[in-house]
């Protein structure tokens, strides 16, 4: 398999001016020559291969927008290198942006007062579609989404979940290489966030655009991603499989139990119960949690030791899922 | 064909343009309301005045001169700074960096629709009014050709300067202030709002010296004499296409550099 985006010791730096506060700080602020440096990203390398679908993730402000704005070649890296489909995105933005397509999910590039067929027909002329190529990609949204009464809707009058789902088809029209999608599902209910799941899974399918994902939402990572890589602070935390994820902290699972009693003084007394065993105990308005590191303490013997003091109503194992083992990366690091 | 790629871009303007029904007839009549108050006011100055010729302009060369002035405002000004400032702040200016052409150009051929329309819908209709109403003072000849040269040359010059003013936005990231001075100079110094003829001698000097006036005096000098010299059509024409060529080159200096700065310190 070809690399369609190549990155290597990628590092960006900020200047920003140190501020004061108050009147007379902002005064101040004016002529100041305080700076300093602000390290958005440090050496990141990965390759990405033509037809992936890759989870970009990290906590907010860790660097993946400015990761992602360098690949469009919006931002000029620090030192390092990037090419996309062999090009340099920053030296040649133009020519990159031919072969690039991009959603952000707050924004909208489609032309505001103008029905949707107006926009389309736009970007046609704009990256210069041909006639066949431009209606081979028509039919092919039309088998994939029901997107006639969507064609003559202005955008302006779209639903949040309309627009994006336009976005996104929008992005795909001039069949580029690559494309960006960053937060697509932010905002969307359950029944539109699996439309647009379907829709992205089909179009990387079909088209065999490589799909650079930025998400806060792990059920788009479940949906989407073979493969995750995971910045926080700028920094490189992990780029592997999403199998390999769930053992990267050994082999975690949740107990969850049902007490009889009030449930937040339960959960207190267990967490102290429950200390020589290294687990992580929370509670919701049910059920109450136990995070168990199998490489520390055994399950049943953790269950046997709660049954000694307490009563449990009910009880469930669960394996742990992509959205806390993603929470524990972000909140511990890794070691 | 590479031109389709920015005529598009033209169909796109005129059609959303005219979505917006109401707010071209707003702007109608605004202007009419802003003609009132100018008829008014240079009748009370030719009034004081005691002649009927002030600087060597009678109350109806004045008239036409400045009636003309707004309407060729109306489909000129395009709010360029308005809109990039605005894409600025809201950081919409990221997906236009990533269309596969140069910014200065998407913009351009963006605004280009609405000259069109602004064109047919404003300047025309009210040239056709002034010409009827003020009864054959505007001659009718090849100084409309060298009037459609010179016009748009002006949009290319007023359009880079807008795009300056613009970039200088990208620092600032504020725009009304910025916006409301560029518009004032721009206006004064460019003869819209006081022909240059009613200039002090000294300030004259100053004005022909600056691009400004290429934009609005220059076109109307050429619509409004009937009978050119050659020599005074080249030079207004010359030093028209001399700014052209300078403020086109300006802003796609400064536009390159100020964006190298935003793009190696963020933004």
């Amino acid at each position: 398999m070809q690399n369609i985006i190549e990155i290597t010791n990628l590092s960006k730096e900020f200047k920003v001016l140190n501020r004061h506060e108050g009147l007379k700080g902002s005064i101040r602020d004016l002529f100041s020559r305080d700076y300093r440096i602000v390290h958005a990203v440090e050496n990141i390398s990965m390759n990405i291969e033509q037809g992936e679908i890759v989870g970009y993730l990290g906590p907010n402000g860790a660097g993946k927008s400015t990761t992602i704005k360098m690949m469009t070649g919006v931002l000029e890296p620090t030192s390092g290198e990037i090419t996309v489909n062999g090009n340099i995105p920053y030296k040649e933005r133009s020519k990159n942006a031919q072969e690039i397509g991009v959603v952000f999910g707050q924004r909208s590039q489609l032309w505001w007062a103008l029905p949707l067929i107006e926009s389309f027909k736009i970007l046609k002329d704009i990256y210069r579609i041909s006639n066949q190529d431009y209606e081979s990609i028509m039919k092919l949204y039309g088998s994939l989404v029901d997107i006639e009464p969507l064609l003559h809707k202005p955008v302006r009058q779209m639903s949040l979940g309309q627009r994006t789902l336009s976005d996104i088809l929008a992005a795909f029209l001039h069949n580029p290489k690559v494309v960006f999608l960053d937060e697509p599902t932010i905002g969307l209910d359950v029944s539109m966030k699996s439309r647009i799941r379907t829709l992205i899974h089909a179009l990387n399918k079909e088209k065999n655009t490589t799909v650079i994902l930025t998400t806060h939402d792990m059920g788009d990572v479940d949906a989407l991603c073979r493969r995750i890589v995971i910045i926080d602070k700028g920094k490189m935390l992990y780029d592997n499989d999403i199998e390999h994820l769930k053992g990267f902290f050994g082999s975690y699972r949740t107990l969850k139990i049902s007490p009889e009693g009030d449930i937040k003084k339960q959960t207190s007394v267990l967490e102290r119960e429950l200390k020589n065993f290294g687990v992580s105990v929370s509670n919701d308005e049910e059920w109450i949690s136990i995070l168990v590191n199998e490489e520390n303490a055994n399950v049943i013997e953790v269950l046997n030791s709660i049954q000694k003091n307490h009563k449990i109503g009910d009880m469930k194992l669960e394996e742990i899922s992509t959205e806390e083992v993603i929470r524990k990366i972000y909140e511990e690091g890794v070691e | 064909m590479k031109l389709k790629k920015y005529l598009t871009l033209t169909r796109a303007g005129i059609i959303e343009s005219l979505q917006f029904r109401i707010a071209t007839a707003v702007m109608v009549a605004g202007n009419l309301l802003y003609l009132i108050v100018v008829y008014y006011l240079w009748k009370a100055i030719y009034a004081s005045a005691g002649t009927d010729i002030v600087n060597g302009m009678t109350f109806t060369d004045t008239m036409i001169y400045l009636v003309l002035a707004t309407a060729l405002f109306n489909f000129m000004e395009m709010y360029t700074v308005w809109e990039m400032g605005r894409n600025i702040q809201t950081g919409k200016i990221v997906l236009d960096l990533l269309k596969p052409m140069p910014y200065r150009s998407y913009l351009f051929w963006s605004f280009s629709g609405t000259f069109v329309t602004n064109f047919l819908f404003t300047f025309l209709p009210t040239f056709i009014v002034v010409g009827i109403v003020a009864g054959g003072q505007i001659p009718l000849g090849i100084n409309l050709l060298y009037f459609v040269i010179s016009v748009v040359m002006a949009i290319i010059i007023n359009y880079s300067i807008d795009f300056i003013v613009g970039t200088i936005c990208l620092f600032t990231e504020s725009i009304w202030g910025i916006n409301i001075m560029k518009q004032v100079i721009v206006l004064l110094l460019s003869g819209a709002t006081i022909p240059i003829a009613f200039f002090p001698e000294t300030l004259k000097t100053i004005v022909y010296y600056l691009p400004f006036q290429s934009i609005y005096n220059a076109p109307l000098s050429i619509l409004l004499d009937g009978s050119p010299t050659a020599e005074n059509l080249l030079t207004t024409l010359g030093v028209q296409l001399l700014w052209c060529i300078i403020t086109i080159v300006l802003s796609k200096i400064f536009w390159k550099a100020s964006l190298r700065q935003i793009t190696v310190n963020g933004g």
